[in-house]
């Protein structure tokens, strides 16, 4: 496997998509803004207390990335176990439907423990992934049950174009439009502004 | 169309008459009866020539408003007491007969927590019924209900989507004090164009009612909808359609097939 040359450094984690960050971008975040840090306090002996100060507020800052990265990723850990019960459940019902062909499952579960802490993580964009998926394996399941339903009751079997239509007109609505952001990063552009204001000043 | 619904519609969810509104001030429009367009259109067609009809109704509100309990209660009959936020999004679809035409609604439920914002918000688009919920016992959730229906309508096309405001658990109020913010939440209900209703999901009070009705209005809006772009002339809504739309299924079912097609 060869490895990129960009995760070599830990200044890229800085450019990366605010829906891509992963918990060890953040570490890496802190590890360049520690060095900053060491630097200017080096240089700024009589404003040390400052640094001091700044210091403290910028390692809670990080913290509370910290958190909120984590947390989204346990999130979308909780979404893609429901995904994957709905799966198994789907490939219950089709198995038990003697249609059983429609729905072509890959048996790829996959368990995750919450407490491991080398659990695979997931970021916002992963998230939405996995969100659109469920939607469409829900969908997938609810026409299973009800085609399951029509079997038992002995109404006549549906066609293929049943499931296929069903599943569409879901779809577009279940999938939702790329969505750019824009608005969150500017709430972090006027969070930062008076900061770089300060900085030109100086 | 082929998109017929395959088993059959559960009893408790046949509807043969428009559904009250929760009180007289609380409604846009006192409908007590289907339009007699629609209810007409409805009775000289059998089910089929409609194929599924599907509406999309999006639930929004801050977060432990009890939006989740009140989709729970009324699909699946369900109250837990334990609060389990929402993750971004989730849906169910519910299924109605109304006026003996199959109808659907699909009800998405979206997390009230901030973080989860930019995931849910990207599914109101498309949103018939828009449901602005808040909690009758905190009066900021109520206040909070603006800005949320302003997120939702942003997203979809002017004058596209009829409102409805909810306030949740009920039961957690005295009648006093509940009629006391009803009195606020109507002067947002006017503000927002939208009809009022308390519910509590705990007891299920009004909560089938409620979306009995939120059924009703929103299948009699597409069927007029329907009616409308069916029938550029007035003649074409009574029989003479009626007899073209029997005679030739096949080409509506073609039409579904591409309409269907275009999805991402
Ligand atoms: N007493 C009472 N409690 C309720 C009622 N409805 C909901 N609750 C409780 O309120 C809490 C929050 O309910 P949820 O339905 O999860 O809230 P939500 O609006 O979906 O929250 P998010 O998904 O985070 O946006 C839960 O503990 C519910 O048990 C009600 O009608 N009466
Ligand atoms: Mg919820």
């Amino acid at each position: 496997m060869e490895i990129e040359q960009e995760d070599l450094s830990p200044e890229t984690a800085f450019e990366k998509d605010p829906f891509g960050i992963t918990v060890e971008d953040v570490y890496d975040m802190s590890h360049v803004i520690g060095k900053d840090l060491m630097k200017i306090s080096k240089e700024t002996r009589g404003a040390t207390e400052h640094v001091a100060d700044l210091q403290f507020k910028i390692v809670r800052v990080l913290e509370i990335l910290e958190t909120l990265v984590n947390q989204s990723s346990l999130s979308a850990e909780e979404v893609k176990m429901e995904r994957d019960n709905l799966k198994a459940e789907v490939e219950r019902l089709t198995k038990e439907s003697p249609s059983a062909d429609q729905t072509d499952l890959g048996p790829d579960k996959m368990v995750i423990d919450l407490r491991d802490p080398n659990r695979p993580r997931f970021t916002l964009q992963e998230l939405r992934e996995v969100l659109q998926e469920r939607n469409k394996l829900k969908v997938q399941l609810l026409v299973a049950q009800d085609e399951l339903q029509c079997y038992k009751s002995g109404i006549i079997p549906p066609t293929e174009d049943h499931i296929v239509t069903l599943e569409n007109e879901s779809i577009i609505t279940t999938s939702p439009r790329p969505n750019g952001g824009s608005k969150e990063k500017s709430t972090i552009g006027r969070l930062f502004s008076p900061f770089k204001q300060e900085k030109q000043e100086q | 169309m082929q998109g017929q619904q395959l088993s059959p519609v559960s009893r408790d969810r046949l509807i043969c008459q428009m559904p009250k509104c929760y009180t007289a001030e609380s409604c846009l429009q006192y409908k007590t009866h289907f339009d007699a367009q629609v209810k007409s259109a409805c009775q000289q067609r059998h089910a089929g020539n409609f194929g599924l009809k599907m509406s999309k109704v999006v639930m929004v509100g801050d977060l432990y408003v009890g939006k989740t309990s009140l989709i729970n209660r009324f699909c699946k009959n369900a109250f837990d007491r334990d609060y389990k936020a929402t993750i971004g999004v989730d849906f169910e679809i519910e299924r109605f007969e109304i006026l003996g035409i199959p109808y659907n609604l699909q009800i998405w439920d979206t997390a009230g927590q901030e973080k989860f914002k930019c995931i849910a918000s990207a599914y109101y688009r498309g949103a018939q019924v828009i449901i602005t919920a808040f909690d009758l016992s905190d009066i900021q959730t109520l206040e909070h209900t603006k800005h949320w229906l302003q997120d939702a309508l942003k997203e979809n096309e002017p004058d596209t989507c009829s409102v409805f405001l909810v306030g949740t658990k009920k039961d957690t109020l005295s009648e006093a004090e509940c009629e006391r913010t009803e009195r606020d939440a109507l002067k947002f209900a006017v503000e927002m164009k939208a009809e009022y209703w308390s519910v509590s999901a705990k007891t299920g009070e009004n909560v089938k009612d409620f979306f009995f009705r939120v059924a009703s209005l929103a299948f009699e809006q597409s069927m007029k909808k329907e009616l409308e772009k069916n029938g550029h002339s007035a003649t074409q809504i009574g029989a003479g359609n009626l007899i073209q739309l029997e005679g030739n299924p096949s080409e509506t079912k073609e039409n579904d097939v591409q309409h269907n097609m275009n999805c991402c």
